[in-house]
C-alpha cells in the first residue's frame, strides 16, 4: 500500500466524537461514576476531616439532634468573628457617607441590597453571623444565627461574600471564603439525603474566591470541573426520574461552569487555553444555552480582541453568529483594535441610534463611543457624552473611572470635580444596581 | 511615565498639560447571582439574571455575554504602562485654560470666573481684570537615545487632522488659510476649554526617550498682552519586546535516490538548459528564535523575510503547517521557533546573486510583525542577515 492511499484511509476516517466533561452526555446512561451523593456519604463516615471537626465539640454533636431535626451539624467554626474583616468607611467618598443617606442600621438585608448598600449588608451578615450586633435595633433585625441553622448560615455568608465583591473588596473576600475550607469534603453533605447542605451559588463563587485566597489560580479550573462532575451525574439523575426541570437546571448550570473556566483561564492569563476551551464548548446542537443566542461567539471575539487577534475576533461572529448587535459591536471594537478610531466612532453613533429607536438604552454603547470621541482628538465631546450618562443615571466603575480620568487631562483641579461627581452620583436614588461607591471609582 | 520634570521658564504660576497614554481595555466583570434572601431568587428558576450591579455596565439590551469575564465596555488605561521597541507610543497633550470652579472662590469673586487663567487667580489679581488666553499652541519633540538632536513629532488635532507638522513650521503664512484658527494652527481657548493633540511615535530603540512638550500662548487683557511659554519634559523607559536569535545552515541537496538518478543522467544528456533548477541550485536554511521579553502577551502576526533580489524563500512555519494551530501566542519569556528555506531565485530574468568581497552573500532582513491586548501593534525588523560561503 503506498503512503497516499494510507493517508486516503486515515481521512476518511469519521472523526470520532470527542465529548469532555463539561458537555453533557444525552444518552441516559448511567455515568460510569458512581453517584456522587453516596460516594461522598460513604467516605464521610469513613473518614470526617479533622480539619473540619475542630469546630464541633461531641458535645454539641449529641444534643443538636433535638434542636434541628434537618441536620445535626454544627457550622459554629464559620460564625467566628476573628474570620471576618472591619470594612472601613474611608473607603468611600464623603457625600456616600453623609448619615442621612446611610440606610439605618434595623433595615433587613434584603432591603439594602435591593438599595444598592452592598456594604451595609456585608456588615449586616456578619453581624448576624457572629451574633455581634450594634445595637438592639440591629439585633432585632439581623437575629443571631443558631450555628446548626445551616441553611440561614449559608445564606448570609453568601451574602457577605458577594457583597464583598461588589465593593471592591474580593480580596476581603477571597480571605473570608478561606474559613470554608474543602467545600467538596463529605462534612458538607446531609449525612441521610447525601445532598450538598451549601448552595450551590455559594459552591461556585467558592471555587475563585478560594482560588485567590489560597494563591492558586489553578485549583479554580480544576473545581470548576469537580463542580461540572456533579452537575453531569446530577442531568443524569433527573433523566433517568423523568423530571424535565431539573435536568434543564443542572444542564443550565454545566454549562455555565464551561463559561467559567474560560474566565479562570483568563485570569490566569491563559489567553491562549482559554480561547481553545471556549471553541469546545458547544451552542449549536446543544440542547441548553447560556443566555441568549450568540452570547458564546460574543464572549469568543471578546477574548480574541484582549489577545490582539483582530481578524479572529472579526470572524467569530461573522454569518450572523454573534446575532447582529454582537457583529456590529465586536466590528466597531475590532476597528478601535485596528486604532481606527474615526471609523469606529461612526459605528458607534449609528448603534446608537438603533438602538435608542428599540428603547434601548446602552451604558456600553455611550462609554465606547466616548472613548473613540477621546482617541480622535474630540475631548470635549467625550466629557459631556460621558456626563450625559451620568445624568441619565448610569454608574458603572468604567463610566466613573473614564470620566475622572478625562478630568485629569482637562484640569489641574480634577479632585474638586471628582468630587462634585461623586456628589451627583450619591444624590441618586439608591437602585439594585449599586448606590454606594468606593474613591477608587472617583480616582480619589 | 517613570519622571515628570518641570523645567518652566515661567515657573511662578503653573500651567497645564496633561499627559496619558492611549489604548483602552476590556473590562473584567464578575457575573454574581442574587444572594438567595433576596425575595426574588428561586432555586429552580435558572433563567434568573445576576446581580445588576455585578455586571460591568448597565443595559436593557441584551449586549452583555454574561456569565462571560470579558465585557465589551472599554476602559482607558489606569497608567501610563510600558513602552516597548516595535511599538506606538501614543499619547494625548492637552493645555487647559484652568479657572476655579464656582464654588471654589470666595463668594466677592464668584462672579468673575472668568478672570483665571492658564494660571489660578493669585489674591494680588484683582479679579475685575478680564484676561484672555489666546493662539495656545502645542509643540512636541522625542529624544530617543541615539540621536543628539530632538525629533520634532506631527501632531493630531481633532478628527484626527495633523495641525502641527514638522515641515511646515517654518513658514508663517501656512496656518493663516485656516480661518478663524491663528497662524500655525494656534487656539483661543475661553476659560475652563482645554486644547487637546495627540502624539503618535514609533518606538525603535531602546533605552531612555523625553518627550519634550511645549506650549505656547499670548495672554492678553483689556489693555497690553505678552507671549508666554512653557515646557515640560517626560521621560520615559522604551524596553526590548522581542528577542531575536537567528542561525544560517547550507541545505546540502540530498543525494539522489538509486531510481532517481537515471533519470537524471537522461536529462543532463537532454541538454544542459534545466541545470541550474535543480541540484545547482544553492539552498540554506535559516532559523530564528523569537523570544518575547516583554511583560505582555503576544500574538505573532507575521514572520517573513525581505529578501535581495536574486533569492526567494519558502515559510515552513504556522502557516504551512495548517489551521491547527492558529498564530503563535508568546507569553512573557516564551520563545518560538521559526524556520525558512532560502535559495537561489535562477530565473532567466533574475538579477544575479551578490557575494561580498568577504566571501558573504547576504540575505535581507527578518521582520516580525505581533498585535497584543487590545490589537496593539508591534513590527519590527532585524538587521541585514547572511552568510559567509564556504569555500
Amino acid at each position: 500500500m503506498s503512503f497516499a492511499n494510507v493517508f486516503r484511509s486515515i481521512a476518511s476516517r469519521p472523526r470520532s466524537a470527542t465529548k469532555g466533561p463539561l458537555d453533557v452526555d444525552e444518552a441516559p446512561v448511567a455515568s460510569p461514576i458512581p453517584s456522587q451523593a453516596s460516594r461522598f456519604s460513604s467516605s464521610q463516615q469513613a473518614s470526617p476531616r479533622t480539619s473540619l471537626s475542630r469546630g464541633l465539640s461531641p458535645a454539641s454533636r449529641s444534643s443538636a439532634p433535638s434542636i434541628a431535626p434537618v441536620t445535626s451539624k454544627d457550622f459554629s467554626f464559620l460564625l467566628r468573628p476573628e474570620i471576618y474583616h472591619q470594612l472601613s468607611p474611608l473607603s468611600i467618598p464623603p457625600p456616600f457617607r453623609h448619615p442621612s443617606r446611610q440606610p439605618a442600621p434595623e433595615t433587613p438585608i434584603p432591603d439594602l441590597l435591593n438599595h444598592g448598600h452592598f456594604r451595609s449588608a456585608a456588615i449586616a451578615a456578619v453581624q448576624a453571623l457572629t451574633s455581634s450586633p450594634v445595637s438592639a435595633l440591629s439585633a432585632a433585625a439581623h437575629p443571631p444565627v443558631s450555628p446548626t441553622d445551616h441553611v440561614r448560615i449559608f445564606e448570609l455568608l453568601y451574602t457577605r461574600l458577594v457583597c464583598l465583591c461588589l465593593i471592591d473588596a474580593t480580596s476581603l473576600a477571597a480571605q473570608e471564603s478561606k474559613a470554608l475550607e474543602d467545600l467538596n469534603s463529605a462534612f458538607y453533605l446531609d449525612p441521610l439525603t447525601g445532598a450538598h447542605l451549601v448552595p450551590w451559588e455559594l459552591r461556585v463563587l467558592g471555587v475563585r474566591l478560594q482560588a485567590i485566597g489560597f494563591g492558586d489560580p489553578r485549583r479554580a479550573v480544576m473545581s470548576y470541573y469537580e463542580l461540572a462532575r456533579e452537575a453531569r451525574v446530577e442531568i443524569a439523575k433527573a433523566g433517568k426520574a423523568h423530571d424535565h426541570s431539573t435536568s434543564e437546571l443542572w444542564k443550565h448550570r454545566l454549562a455555565e461552569l464551561g463559561v467559567k473556566v474560560a474566565g479562570a483561564l483568563v485570569e490566569m492569563d491563559d489567553l491562549a487555553g482559554a480561547a481553545e476551551h471556549l471553541a469546545t464548548l458547544g451552542d449549536g446542537n446543544q440542547p441548553f444555552k447560556v443566555g441568549g443566542d450568540g452570547r458564546l461567539a460574543m464572549s469568543r471575539a471578546l477574548l480574541w480582541l484582549h489577545l490582539g487577534d483582530v481578524e479572529a475576533a472579526r470572524l467569530c461572529v461573522s454569518d450572523g453568529k454573534g446575532g447582529e448587535m454582537g457583529e456590529r459591536i465586536v466590528d466597531a471594537l475590532a476597528d478601535m483594535a485596528d486604532g481606527e478610531y474615526k471609523t469606529a466612532l461612526e459605528k458607534w453613533q449609528e448603534l446608537k441610534s438603533t438602538m435608542e429607536e428599540n428603547g434601548v438604552h446602552d451604558e456600553m454603547i455611550g462609554v465606547n463611543l466616548a472613548v473613540c470621541q477621546l482617541y480622535t482628538g474630540n475631548m470635549t465631546e467625550a466629557r459631556d457624552s460621558l456626563e450625559g450618562l451620568v445624568d441619565e443615571g448610569s454608574a458603572s466603575h468604567t463610566l466613573l473611572f473614564n470620566l475622572t480620568t478625562m478630568y485629569e487631562l482637562c484640569t489641574d483641579r480634577h479632585k474638586n470635580l471628582k468630587l462634585r461627581l461623586a456628589e451627583r452620583v450619591a444624590s441618586k436614588q439608591p437602585t439594585p444596581l449599586g448606590w454606594e461607591k468606593t474613591n477608587a471609582d472617583f480616582k480619589l | 511615565m517613570s519622571h515628570q520634570r518641570y523645567p518652566s521658564i515661567d515657573p511662578k504660576e503653573p500651567h497645564s498639560v496633561s499627559l496619558k497614554v492611549l489604548r483602552p481595555s476590556l473590562v473584567v466583570q464578575h457575573p454574581l447571582p442574587t444572594p438567595v434572601s433576596l425575595p426574588t431568587a428561586s432555586a429552580h428558576n435558572y433563567q434568573e439574571p445576576p446581580i445588576p450591579a455585578s455586571l460591568a455596565y448597565h443595559t436593557n439590551g441584551d449586549t452583555n455575554p454574561d456569565p462571560f469575564l470579558l465585557a465589551p465596555i472599554l476602559q482607558l488605561p489606569p497608567s501610563f504602562g510600558s513602552a516597548y521597541v516595535g511599538e506606538t507610543f501614543s499619547c494625548t497633550l492637552c493645555a487647559n485654560h484652568d479657572v476655579p470652579l464656582p464654588g471654589e472662590l470666595p463668594p466677592a469673586a464668584a462672579g468673575v470666573s472668568a478672570s483665571g487663567n492658564l494660571a489660578p487667580t493669585s489674591p494680588a489679581n484683582p479679579p475685575t481684570k478680564r484676561k484672555f488666553t489666546r493662539d495656545v499652541r502645542i509643540e512636541a519633540e522625542m529624544k530617543t537615545p541615539g540621536s543628539s538632536a530632538a525629533l520634532k513629532l506631527p501632531l493630531l488635532g481633532a478628527n484626527g487632522v495633523v495641525v502641527e507638522h514638522p515641515d511646515s513650521n517654518n513658514n508663517n503664512d501656512n496656518g493663516a488659510a485656516k480661518g478663524h484658527n491663528h497662524a500655525k494652527g494656534g487656539m483661543d481657548l475661553e476659560p475652563g476649554d482645554t486644547l487637546q493633540r495627540i502624539v503618535n511615535f514609533d518606538l525603535k530603540e531602546e533605552g531612555n526617550h523625553v518627550l519634550a512638550v511645549t506650549v505656547s500662548y499670548y495672554e492678553a487683557t483689556e489693555t497690553s498682552g505678552r507671549t508666554r511659554t512653557f515646557r515640560k519634559l517626560y521621560q520615559f523607559i522604551c524596553k526590548g519586546s522581542l528577542i531575536v536569535r537567528t542561525k544560517v545552515g547550507a541545505l546540502l541537496p540530498p543525494p539522489p535516490l538509486p531510481s532517481e538518478s537515471d533519470d537524471l543522467l537522461e536529462e543532463k544528456k537532454k541538454g544542459g538548459e534545466r541545470k541550474g533548477k535543480g541540484r545547482d541550485r544553492r539552498r540554506w536554511v535559516m532559523e530564528a528564535q523569537l523570544e518575547n521579553c516583554s511583560e505582555d502577551v503576544m500574538q505573532l502576526s507575521r514572520v517573513g523575510l525581505d529578501l535581495e533580489p536574486g533569492l526567494r524563500y519558502q515559510d515552513c512555519n504556522w502557516e504551512v503547517v495548517g489551521s491547527g494551530g492558529g498564530r503563535p501566542v508568546l507569553h512573557p519569556g516564551e520563545v518560538e521557533q521559526c524556520c525558512f528555506v532560502v535559495e537561489e531565485d535562477l530565473g532567466p530574468n533574475k538579477a544575479k546573486l551578490e557575494v561580498d568581497e568577504d566571501g558573504r552573500i547576504v540575505f535581507g532582513v527578518l521582520g516580525i510583525g505581533w498585535r497584543s491586548e487590545m490589537g496593539n501593534k508591534g513590527f519590527l525588523s532585524t538587521g541585514k542577515l547572511g552568510t559567509r560561503i564556504v569555500k
